[in-house]
Formats: C-alpha cells, sequence, structure tokens
C-alpha cells in the first residue's frame, strides 16, 4: 500500500483511495476508541464518526505520521461520544447473571480460538485492564492507550493529543503507575502468564 | 519517589531518554533499589497493556459517498448552463415587471383623452377661456395622440387658435362637438419588451434547466 500516494488521491476527492486507507487502520482506531470508550458499540460510532470527519477535512493534513492525525480525529470522536454518553446515559448492554450481577464475559466476546480455559484467562485479564484504565482520568487514559496499546512514540502521541511532548511523558508515567496500583488489586485473578512479576523477568 | 525521577523511568523504558540522560539513570539504577522497583512496575503495567488482545472490527467502516455528503462531478459547462437559466428567468419576470409599469404609466393620460375623463377636461378648457390656462390641458392630448387620424388632431389644434384669436364664442362653438364626439378608443400601447422575447426568454430558462437535470442525471449515472 503506498500511503502516501493514497492520501494525495485522497485529498483530490477519491473516496476509493480513502476507503483503502480505512481499511488498513479501522482495526487501530476501534482499539483505540473501544479502550478509551470501554464499549464495543460506542466505539464503532466514535470510528465511523472519526472516519466520515478525517475523509471531510483530509486537507488539512500536511504530512507527517498519517496515523497520529487519524488517532487525533479518534480522540475527538470519542471525547463527544463521551459527551453525548454523559447527557444521555444509557443502560450497558452486557447481561445480568441470574443473581443480578454483571456478567463479566458476555458470551458474544467469545474468541472461537481459543479453549474456553484460555478464553476465560484472557476475558479476565481484559476485563481488569480494561477496568483500570476506565479508572484513570480521561487524557490519562488517551495518552496511554495511544502510547502502550497503540504503539506510538512520544511524538506521535503529542500531535494526536495535541499536548507539548513533556505533558506526554509526565501523563504516560502517572498513568502506568496508577495503573499498576490497580492492577494489583487483579494480581490473584491473573493466571500465571499475565502475572506483574513478568515484567521484571522482562 | 518525586515525579521527576518517574518521568525519568518512564521515558527510559521507551528509549525516549537521551544517551547521556540514560547512563545517569542506569548508574543511579544500581545503587538506588527503589528507583528499580518502580521501573520495575512501570515495565509490568506497560507490559500488561501490551498484552491486551487488539479486537477486529465489527464491521468494515468503508464510507459511501451519501455519508459524506460527495455529489457526482458535472460537467465543466455546468455553471455557465446554471448563469444562462437564471439570467433568463430573471430577465423574463423582469419583463413583465416593465411591460406592466409602462402601462400603468401610460393609463392616466388615455383615460384623459377618451371617456368621461375627456370630457372633464375638454369642459374645462371651455370654461377657463383664458389661453395660458387652456394650454395645458391641451397639450397632453397633442403630445400624446400620435395615433390619432390627422382629422382630429385638425380639430384639437384649432381650438387653441381659437382662443388665441380671443373670440370666446368660436372657441365655445368649436369646443361642444369635441366633447360631445368621444374621442375613438385608446389604442393599448405596445409593451416595451415584446412577447417575442418573452417567449424566447421562457424556452432559454427552460431548456437551460432541462439540459442541467440531464447533465446531473448522466454524472450521476456515470458514477455509479
Amino acid at each position: 500500500m503506498n500511503e502516501q500516494a493514497l492520501i494525495q488521491d485522497a485529498q483530490n476527492g477519491s473516496l476509493d483511495a480513502f476507503n483503502t486507507l480505512i481499511l488498513h487502520y479501522q482495526d487501530s482506531v476501534f482499539n483505540a476508541a473501544l479502550r478509551i470508550l470501554g464499549d464495543e458499540d460506542q466505539a464503532a460510532d466514535a470510528a465511523q464518526d472519526a472516519f466520515i470527519s478525517a475523509f471531510k477535512s483530509i486537507a488539512s493534513f500536511r504530512g507527517g505520521s498519517f496515523k497520529a492525525w487519524l488517532m487525533r480525529t479518534v480522540t475527538n470522536a470519542c471525547y463527544d461520544e463521551l459527551r453525548r454518553k454523559k447527557r444521555r446515559p444509557t443502560t450497558p448492554l452486557e447481561p445480568d447473571t441470574d443473581d443480578g450481577e454483571e456478567m463479566d464475559s458476555p458470551k458474544w466476546l467469545a474468541d472461537p480460538s481459543l479453549t474456553p480455559d484460555q478464553q476465560m484467562e484472557a476475558d479476565e485479564v481484559e476485563h481488569a485492564i480494561q477496568h483500570c484504565l476506565d479508572s484513570l482520568p480521561l487524557e490519562f487514559k488517551t495518552v496511554v492507550v495511544m502510547a502502550d496499546i497503540q504503539g506510538m512514540d512520544y511524538t506521535e502521541v503529542a500531535s494526536a493529543v495535541r499536548v507539548p511532548l513533556g505533558t506526554v511523558k509526565s501523563r504516560l508515567a502517572r498513568a502506568r503507575l496508577r495503573l499498576r496500583e490497580c492492577l494489583q488489586g487483579f494480581a490473584e485473578l491473573l493466571p500465571a502468564n499475565y502475572r506483574l512479576e513478568e515484567g521484571i523477568k522482562a | 519517589m518525586n515525579r521527576r525521577d518517574l518521568e525519568l523511568l518512564s521515558a527510559y523504558l521507551d528509549g525516549e531518554l537521551k544517551p547521556a540522560d540514560a547512563l545517569r539513570l542506569e548508574a543511579r539504577l544500581k545503587t538506588d533499589p527503589e528507583l528499580a522497583s518502580t521501573l520495575d512496575d512501570l515495565r509490568a503495567a506497560r507490559t500488561l497493556l501490551r498484552k491486551l488482545p487488539t479486537r477486529k472490527a465489527p464491521r468494515n467502516f468503508t464510507l459511501t459517498r451519501k455519508m459524506v455528503g460527495q455529489n457526482p462531478p458535472l460537467p465543466r459547462t455546468y455553471p455557465a448552463f446554471r448563469l444562462a437559466t437564471v439570467v433568463a428567468t430573471l430577465l423574463f419576470f423582469f419583463s413583465f415587471g416593465v411591460n406592466f409599469v409602462s402601462t400603468q404609466m401610460a393609463s392616466p393620460v388615455q383615460f384623459g383623452m377618451g371617456g368621461g375623463g375627456g370630457e372633464e377636461v375638454q369642459s374645462y378648457a371651455v370654461e377657463e377661456s383664458a389661453p395660458q390656462a387652456a394650454a395645458p390641458a391641451e397639450e397632453p392630448p397633442l403630445s400624446l395622440a400620435p395615433a390619432q387620424g390627422t382629422e382630429d388632431s385638425a380639430r384639437i389644434m384649432e381650438t387653441p387658435s381659437a382662443k388665441n384669436a380671443g373670440d370666446e364664442t368660436a372657441a365655445a362653438q368649436d369646443q361642444p362637438p369635441a366633447a360631445m364626439e368621444p374621442l375613438p378608443e385608446p389604442q393599448s400601447r405596445a409593451p416595451l419588451v415584446p412577447s417575442a422575447w418573452q417567449i424566447a426568454l421562457a424556452a432559454l430558462a427552460a431548456v437551460s434547466a432541462l439540459l442541467m437535470a440531464l447533465m446531473r442525471q448522466l454524472a450521476a449515472r456515470r458514477w455509479k
């Protein structure tokens, strides 16, 4: 994929070129939205809005990291989605168990390639991490999602979140420390290969 | 653990420290167990985050032209046709306005020349024997009735001449036939914009609009 040529074509109004870019980036964009919002449906809506908005404003892209530029649009879409959610709170779609407790791992989220035990482990870990991510202030969460989940470097994160480099460093460090503290509460739930001690050995 | 050290450790983990700063930090890490422990904590958190499974997008987010409000590209001549339609339509309605106004301006004079209005003007001319008073009342018919027959014009022309002669009786004798004999029906004044032009303008507007619709349809079909 010649990204530069596709971007140029998209800037000249080619929707087909932009759709090729979408197919390349849609998983990243959706995952970023999912980790920021913590809800699959809202993340899908935010991702779609982000792509529409990105196409409409692609003329403003002046080079650099396209992923970072796209992530800035996703971040804005997520903030809009959160504002909407705040105005119109909704009931989560996660089903309740027989005793009225919210089911942690709804069946429809299961990955069919894993055994039931592996699926349970994966769900546990994912749920624990998402829970801890959700406990972070939004600006910390956005930075940590961009850097540690999307694997962007500090300059890209600064561009995506529109904050100075120093702020990225500071937020990321504090976010990691808070996450570590939060995840320690789930240490017993995590299977051996997910234990936090792994980081020490690494 | 102060904030500065925390930021240094986090940046070190990501390889974002300058080589000199990294070396200094590594030296401190060897002697400061608390610092080393915090580095491990940060690394552990980062490792876990990186292990988060990447979810596949639940659907394709590709865009349709409708979603982005994109219209099919129109031929370059399209704006010319649009301009022609607008101008022709405006001129068409403007021509009606011009014709209407010109008719309205002409109608009071025509009213004075024939029918009841004519009598009033003429009786005024009879009563007022002074030539200076009669003149303005008689002048408009002179200038605004060129289409009338030469006989009428001649008769009207006689009236001031009789007054000028100072013969009131002659003027009075001359007037009654003029007052009694109604002037011919005023001919409708020809419109300023001929109807042929109006038809042409309407046709131009309609054809141009039709061509625009055709262009849009063709462009949309080609786009699909």
